[in-house]
């Protein structure tokens, strides 16, 4: 079948009012982050076109337009934090911004025309399997539900914010702020202010609030490795290249692409790379900071790579200004005041800042997911999530995700893995309406034997080494991390063997 | 003893307090009599320096730790003897006892002790600190404390080392525990390993600034009235619980610290000649060979809040 034909196909089969809730759509995606977004633009390019977008905000970016904290900004450079099919030559510096990297969302956004595709404030609650129809159903609350032949989970890793479970914390009398959540009307001039967590968003928050805040203490309860970023101003005559003859943007991602590759190297698997990664590291640290305790407080005890690198330059610098203090003593409760730590002292602050992550769902659903015969994915993911190609669920079908169980990087650039997930799930909701499928649904077994080769290859990797992190679940099931280098993902996204489904 | 390190990380977890928990204003601390103050202040200053050298010893022990369970309760068992140095400062402070702002001076074993925590402890292999740590705990348990509590009437003190031996408690748990956790394996692998060890020149230094200072805190606690015998039924207790089964009494740290044990405290013993000599020797050790005070150091302090 032609791509003429299947336009064709598709156009007399959506006779009738798209936008009712009534008739079912093509597609639907659940958030307009990148992966969403990025999923509509590609669909488009395809001929789909009767897509749903159902975002809970009210506007599009997702992570970008929830984290805009001061400080906020990507740490793989933007030419490779992009994506490659739309670049932008007018990035203003080597690691953009959180508030360029939204308006480069919203060119895309604007540019390929999404915004008649996506209904704004519609919250999904639940998404169930209709099998005698072959549609999907997506409850939305306080509102009707939307249905479609397939459905596109995309509502972010990191997308769920809340406040952590610290004793006490619903005495403080203070300021509270989440990272993810900024309060961009609180003036800190003057205030005496608590970081709690040490992680990626905190090592940019950090250098900025030591500007403003008359004190700033940070609470910190694992140190993390950290490595310098180069980050840089765009010259005007770069731009201007990379606007006139894009090839050469596209030659600086691919060296990117292959310098973040060979990270992995060292990131990923414990090889002479790692232990060189880490005496840049601690030679990073020795030069920053004088005091030897410092350091000490400062130096990881597990291996790098097991948990997120943090790439700052100024974080180190930051937490030796006069008015700045690390804390590591174990957090005891929060009071009315402030900070009770296990030494005794009481930290009276006026605002706490939470800097403490998101909540990740490795064993669960963020939404309860109902497939065939009733089944339910939380209760089968209960002991750790798996899927297959971290796209499909055996006995899910025409379900698709981005950011499933295993598709992390820990060295690259996520849209990267982003967009061979993309490609994918197009592939597949192609497969689904050029053969008029009512069911798409990947075999238990291939699901299974490719987890298992999964689960074996990650044995061997740092995620695995014996370091608690976010990675893992409590038992150290890791249902996270893709353990190979962005190339490996990229070949396996790239075929499709119908094989390893079930067409109905 | 063998405990559920879990559940006693949970209690540990539930069981924080703050200085600021403790009223330092009550009345009470005229209970001090005039003959009492100078000996009490030395005996304070003694007493909150072990606590911080304790500390440091379970930062030591922390990045040591086989289990993440045992690492997380040395991270608290470190701010905990941190925060018992901070209430017996906090308790001097009270009785005025303290120069202002400053932290009292720390005798010349004290300092090559913290001086060798700082550069070694590190390193050291988590048998030697897990050991010697239950002894020091126990002689303070049994013996300073509870001297402390028989001569001073004032109630906040009371109140305060009520939380401290509450603390302490938890302590010697898992220290006991541990000490009977390593005395699993092969016994000569243990003492082969246990041999290797003290012939590391890191521990052989620690062992020089080690002897003197208990010597010397010996002296110290007895000129202020302190019963000889208390010290001795201390270290026998240590002997009786590190030693009440087979793992206990097969771990040869545990072994080499309860024969020295009785060593300390066996006044005529040959042993105190040549330690009693490395005090006086200390007394002369130039200033300027030491090293600045570490930071981790600085960190003390009466203050409640901050
Ligand atoms: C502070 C921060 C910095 C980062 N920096 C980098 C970086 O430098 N490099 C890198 O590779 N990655 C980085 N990441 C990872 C980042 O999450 C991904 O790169 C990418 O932005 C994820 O896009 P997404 O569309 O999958 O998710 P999101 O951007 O989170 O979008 C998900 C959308 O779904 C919506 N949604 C969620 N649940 C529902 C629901 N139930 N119903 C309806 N809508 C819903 C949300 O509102 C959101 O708009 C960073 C993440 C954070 C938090
Ligand atoms: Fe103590
Ligand atoms: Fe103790």
């Amino acid at each position: 079948m032609s791509q003429n034909t299947v336009v064709k196909k598709l156009a007399a089969r959506r006779s009738g009012a798209v936008k009712s809730n009534a008739a079912p759509a093509d597609v639907l995606i659940v958030g307009a982050g990148f992966a969403g977004l990025g999923t509509a633009i590609r669909l488009l390019a395809a001929g789909v076109d009767n897509i749903v977008i159902l975002e809970r905000g009210d506007e599009v970016g997702g992570t970008w337009r929830d984290n805009s904290y001061p400080g906020a900004a990507c740490d793989i450079p933007s030419n490779l934090y992009s994506f490659s099919f739309a670049q932008n030559p007018q990035w203003s510096r080597g690691y953009s911004g959180s508030g360029e990297i939204l308006g480069y969302i919203h060119h895309l956004v604007d540019h390929y025309g999404l915004r008649r595709l996506i209904r704004f404030g519609h919250t999904v609650t639940d998404l169930a399997f209709d099998a005698g129809q072959g549609l999907w159903s997506a409850s939305i609350a306080g509102g009707k539900p939307v249905s479609a032949r397939s459905a596109v989970m995309a509502q972010g890793p990191l997308s769920n914010a809340s406040f952590p479970d610290i004793a006490g914390i619903e005495r403080f009398k203070g300021h509270k702020i989440h990272s993810a959540r900024w309060d961009h009307g609180y003036d800190f001039s003057g205030k005496r202010v608590a970081v709690i967590g040490t992680g990626a968003s905190a090592v940019q928050i950090i250098p900025e609030l030591v500007k403003q805040a008359s004190q700033l203490k940070v609470f910190q309860r694992t140190p993390a490795w950290v490595l310098p970023r180069m980050d840089y101003t765009a010259p005007d005559w770069s731009k201007a290249v990379f606007s006139r003859v894009p090839t050469t943007q596209s030659l600086v991602r691919g060296a990117m692409f292959w310098a973040h590759e060979s990270m992995a190297l060292g990131m990923i698997w414990n090889t002479p790379m790692t232990a060189l990664l880490q005496r840049i590291s601690s030679g990073f640290l020795r030069r920053q900071v004088k005091d030897a305790w410092m350091r000490r407080q400062l130096t990881p005890d597990f291996r790098i790579g097991c948990k997120r690198v943090l790439m700052s330059s100024d974080y180190y610098r930051a937490l030796q200004r006069d008015n700045c203090e690390l804390i590591t003593w174990p957090i005891a409760t929060l009071s009315e005041n402030g900070i009770r730590t296990s030494e005794g002292l009481e930290h009276r602050v006026d605002c706490i800042v939470f800097a403490t992550g998101f909540d990740v769902s490795r064993s669960g659903t963020p939404f309860p997911v109902t497939g065939l015969d009733g089944r339910k994915l939380n209760q089968e993911w209960a002991r750790g999530a798996q899927a297959y190609k971290s796209v499909n669920i055996a006995g899910y079908p025409n379900l698709f995700m981005t950011f499933g169980p295993n598709s992390g990087p820990g060295h690259n650039s996520a849209l990267v893995y982003m967009e061979s997930q993309i490609d994918y799930i197009v592939r597949g909701i192609r497969t689904i309406l050029q053969q008029d499928l009512k069911m798409l649904d990947v075999r238990a077994d291939a699901q299974l034997g490719y987890n298992k080769g999964i689960q074996k290859r990650l044995s061997r990797t740092n995620w695995n080494s014996g370091c608690k992190s976010w990675y893992l679940t409590e038992d150290g099931f890791n249902a996270t991390m893709y353990p190979g280098f962005a190339t490996q993902f990229r070949r396996q996204m790239k075929t499709f063997s119908s094989r390893d489904y079930l067409a109905l | 003893m063998n405990i559920d390190l879990d559940k006693m990380l949970a209690k540990v977890r539930s069981s924080q307090w703050a200085l600021v928990d403790i009223d330092w204003e009550a009345p009470g601390a005229e209970l001090i009599t005039p003959e009492q103050w100078p000996k009490l202040k030395a005996f304070m200053s003694d007493l909150m320096w072990i606590e911080h050298v304790g500390a440091r010893g379970f930062a030591a022990m922390a990045k040591k730790a086989p289990n993440e369970t045992l690492k997380q309760l040395y991270i608290y068992f470190h701010a905990e003897e941190q925060r018992h140095a901070n209430t017996e400062m906090a308790l001097m402070r009270r009785w005025g006892m303290l120069d202002g702002e400053e932290i009292p001076e720390p005798n010349i074993n004290l300092r090559l002790v913290i001086q060798w925590l700082d550069q070694y402890s590190d390193d050291m292999p988590l048998e030697v600190l897990g050991s010697v740590i239950p002894m020091l705990e126990i002689a303070l348990d049994g013996a300073l404390c509870k001297f402390l509590l028989d001569t001073v009437n004032d109630p906040v003190c009371h109140q305060a080392f009520a939380r401290i031996n509450d603390d302490e408690s938890r302590h010697l748990g898992v220290g006991f525990h541990v000490l009977e956790m390593q005395g699993h394996g092969k016994l000569y692998q243990m003492a082969l390993k246990a041999v290797a060890t003290t012939l590391n020149p890191k521990l052989m230094l620690g062992i020089l600034a080690y002897l003197p200072l208990l010597n010397r805190m010996r002296d110290n606690i007895v000129t202020m009235g302190l019963k000889e015998e208390s010290l001795y039924s201390a270290m026998q207790k240590y002997e009786r619980i590190g030693g009440r089964t087979a793992a206990g009494r097969r771990n040869p740290w545990f072994q080499i610290i309860s024969r020295h044990g009785r060593l300390v405290v066996n006044r005529k013993h040959f042993y105190h000649r040549p330690v009693d000599a490395l005090v006086r020797l200390t007394d002369h050790y130039p200033r300027r060979l030491l090293r600045p005070v570490p930071t981790w150091v600085k960190q003390l302090t009466y203050k409640t809040t901050a």
